[in-house]
């Protein structure tokens, strides 16, 4: 089988309203090694699947009150790449088909032997996932108790292996690059570049040129051939945050590689082959966009293939304690000074609050009381006084302009591969000017000539650049 | 005496699984008595679903023609099918492999 030998055993869970049947099939995987959950109604089947969170679930098609295709929709409503296996002892034809068409992993006839049913057990699981022992824990750095997190990383992770073109949703500082880059780790990818661009931070030809890169000549300034993020991550992801904010004239564009999966770089006659996985995400209503005329309903569809969900951090508070216990552990080995901890009324306080700015606010939270705090506990005025101080989520003028100066910077770098003069023209800045700008954000334009590490192989996002996900200097959300 | 062979794996399961089929006789009957053919099909479905997974083909082929019978309403049937099954549960022997 290879299914047994699994050191965390994978959940089953079997509906069938005939106890006999349930203690058989019970038995059956029990004895291969596989954990199973029973329920003997659809209705409870439903509420064992959000308890106990089974990676298969083997439900007979006819029972007392839910019947197995009803259950099976419910199930699919919810978990729409759980494999469900039907089991029925009129194998009627019109019920198999309809439940095929459904999306139904397996349609086995009662009586079922042992082998048949071990066989299409595992079958349905290695398709919806990896099984391999070698493979680490999905999502391993994110921080969660909450039911609502389990269930996405567990939708994440079971469409992780697969090439589907994901979607995610959630508000800022939620930590929507963080899922992206757990999907992307957990997947054949892994190997290839995640490459993370923020399309709402770049100026319109600028992300155009990285995107889709440029031929030398295409525009001024334009002296040297750039590759452009879509083939720079060839074989691996491409992380399109912000995508509500792509102008409409770079939607067509890339609707065209999604369909074609070709590029045609800025002034090239030529189309390029490229492999990529794209994973998008907003904190907008990209349906609403589609409505008011500012997004390409063609290009939504494209893109929104599996929706994601990030919640909120008011939507899982029952993860705050486990992040600020996180937090404030990162922060004393950061600074190599004691731990400190929260007094528990400032808990108490910081478990009622709005989070609007949602983790990344927590994060900054963390960051600020245990600066200003000399004791080890954290008092219940520092922590109000800390979340009145941060804005969630909105930054002060020169924070974000500072931001946005560096990623443009970055941007004219990658275009030019790291050529100053180059660079500075485009910028309309003289090279001494533009040597003191490349200074006062740290860069070194060195790193992105030819054979440099922003070529493709740069950690894109790690050093807080292109990639602008409110969350994304955290591998926890 | 009829032998059967069944799964080691199972020997815990078998002898409840062998009471629920005489309870099953006893409850075709009670519904047979009220006429309630639909019950009788839901048993002779159920049975039929499981007897050969326990290693009981010909309690699988009882099952099924209960439920059959159930369907066309014909007693005769139904009460030969009990009949049958009564007699095979008494004889039966199990061999665990």
């Amino acid at each position: 089988m290879g299914i047994n030998d699994t050191s965390t055993p994978y959940r089953v869970l079997i509906v069938d309203d005939d106890s006999d049947m349930v203690a058989l099939l019970s038995t059956w995987l029990k004895a291969s090694g596989f954990s199973v959950i029973t329920a003997t109604s659809g209705d409870e089947a439903l509420t064992r699947l959000g308890m106990s969170r089974p990676h298969c679930v083997l439900t007979d098609l006819y029972m007392e009150g839910m019947d197995g295709m009803t259950l099976l929709g419910r199930i699919h409503a919810s978990n729409p790449l759980m494999p469900v296996i039907m089991l029925s002892g009129q194998a009627g034809i019109p019920e198999a088909m309809k439940a095929m068409h459904l999306g139904i992993a397996a349609f086995l006839t009662k009586p079922v032997e042992k082998e048949t049913l071990l066989a299409n057990v595992s079958r349905a699981l290695r398709l919806s996932s990896d099984i391999s022992e070698a493979r680490p824990k999905f999502g391993a750095g994110i921080i969660y108790r909450s039911t609502a997190m389990a269930e996405l990383l567990e939708k994440a992770e079971l469409l992780a292996d697969s090439d589907i073109t994901v979607f995610i949703s959630g508000q800022t500082g939620t930590g929507k690059e963080v899922l992206a880059k757990a999907i992307h780790e957990a997947s054949p990818r892994r190997d290839k570049p995640f490459i993370g661009v923020n399309c709402g931070a770049i100026p319109e030809q600028l992300l155009e040129s990285e995107l889709f890169g440029h031929e030398r000549g295409a525009f001024t300034g334009a002296l040297t051939r750039h590759e452009g993020l879509l083939q720079a991550a060839n074989g691996g992801t491409l992380f399109l945050d912000e995508i509500g904010d792509m102008p409409l004239g770079l939607q067509v564009k890339l609707l065209r590689v999604l369909q074609d999966f070709e590029v045609r770089p800025v002034g090239s006659t030529r189309s390029v082959p490229v492999n990529v996985r794209v994973i998008s995400a907003t904190h907008q209503d990209l349906a609403d966009a589609v409505k008011r005329g500012e997004f390409r309903e063609d290009l939504y569809y494209r893109l929104n293939v599996v929706p994601l969900h990030m919640p909120s951090l008011a939507e899982r508070r029952e993860d705050i304690p486990a992040l600020l216990d996180y937090f404030l552990d990162r922060v004393a080995q950061k600074r190599n000074a004691k731990k400190k901890r929260f007094a528990p009324e400032a808990l108490e306080y910081l478990l009622a609050a709005p989070w609007p700015g949602n983790v990344r606010q927590l994060m900054n939270v963390v960051e600020l009381c245990t600066t200003l705090t000399k004791t080890d506990i954290i008092p219940l005025s520092m922590a109000k006084s800390a979340l009145r101080e941060e804005p969630a989520g909105i930054q002060t003028l020169k924070v974000a302009k500072d931001a946005f100066e560096r990623n443009y910077l970055i941007g004219v770098l990658r275009i030019t591969n790291g050529h100053v003069a180059n660079a500075a023209r485009i910028a309309g800045r003289n090279r001494t000017e533009f040597y003191k700008l490349l200074a006062q954000h740290h860069l070194n334009a060195a790193e992105f000539r030819k054979g440099g590490a922003a070529e493709g192989d740069e950690p894109e996002s790690s050093d807080g650049d292109v990639a602008e996900d409110p969350a994304d200097e955290q591998r926890d959300v | 005496m009829v032998q059967v062979t069944v799964d080691k794996d199972l020997e815990d399961l078998i002898p409840g699984f062998l009471t629920n089929r005489q309870r099953d006789i006893e409850k075709v009957e009670a519904l047979l008595a009220k006429g309630d053919f639909d019950g009788i099909r839901i048993i002779g479905h159920s049975m039929k679903g499981s007897g050969g997974g326990y290693g009981f083909p010909f309690i699988t082929e009882i099952g099924a023609g209960l439920e059959r019978a159930a369907i066309a309403r014909d007693a005769d049937i139904i009460r030969n099918a009990t009949s049958q099954l009564r007699h095979y549960l008494a004889q039966v022997e199990i061999v665990y492999r």
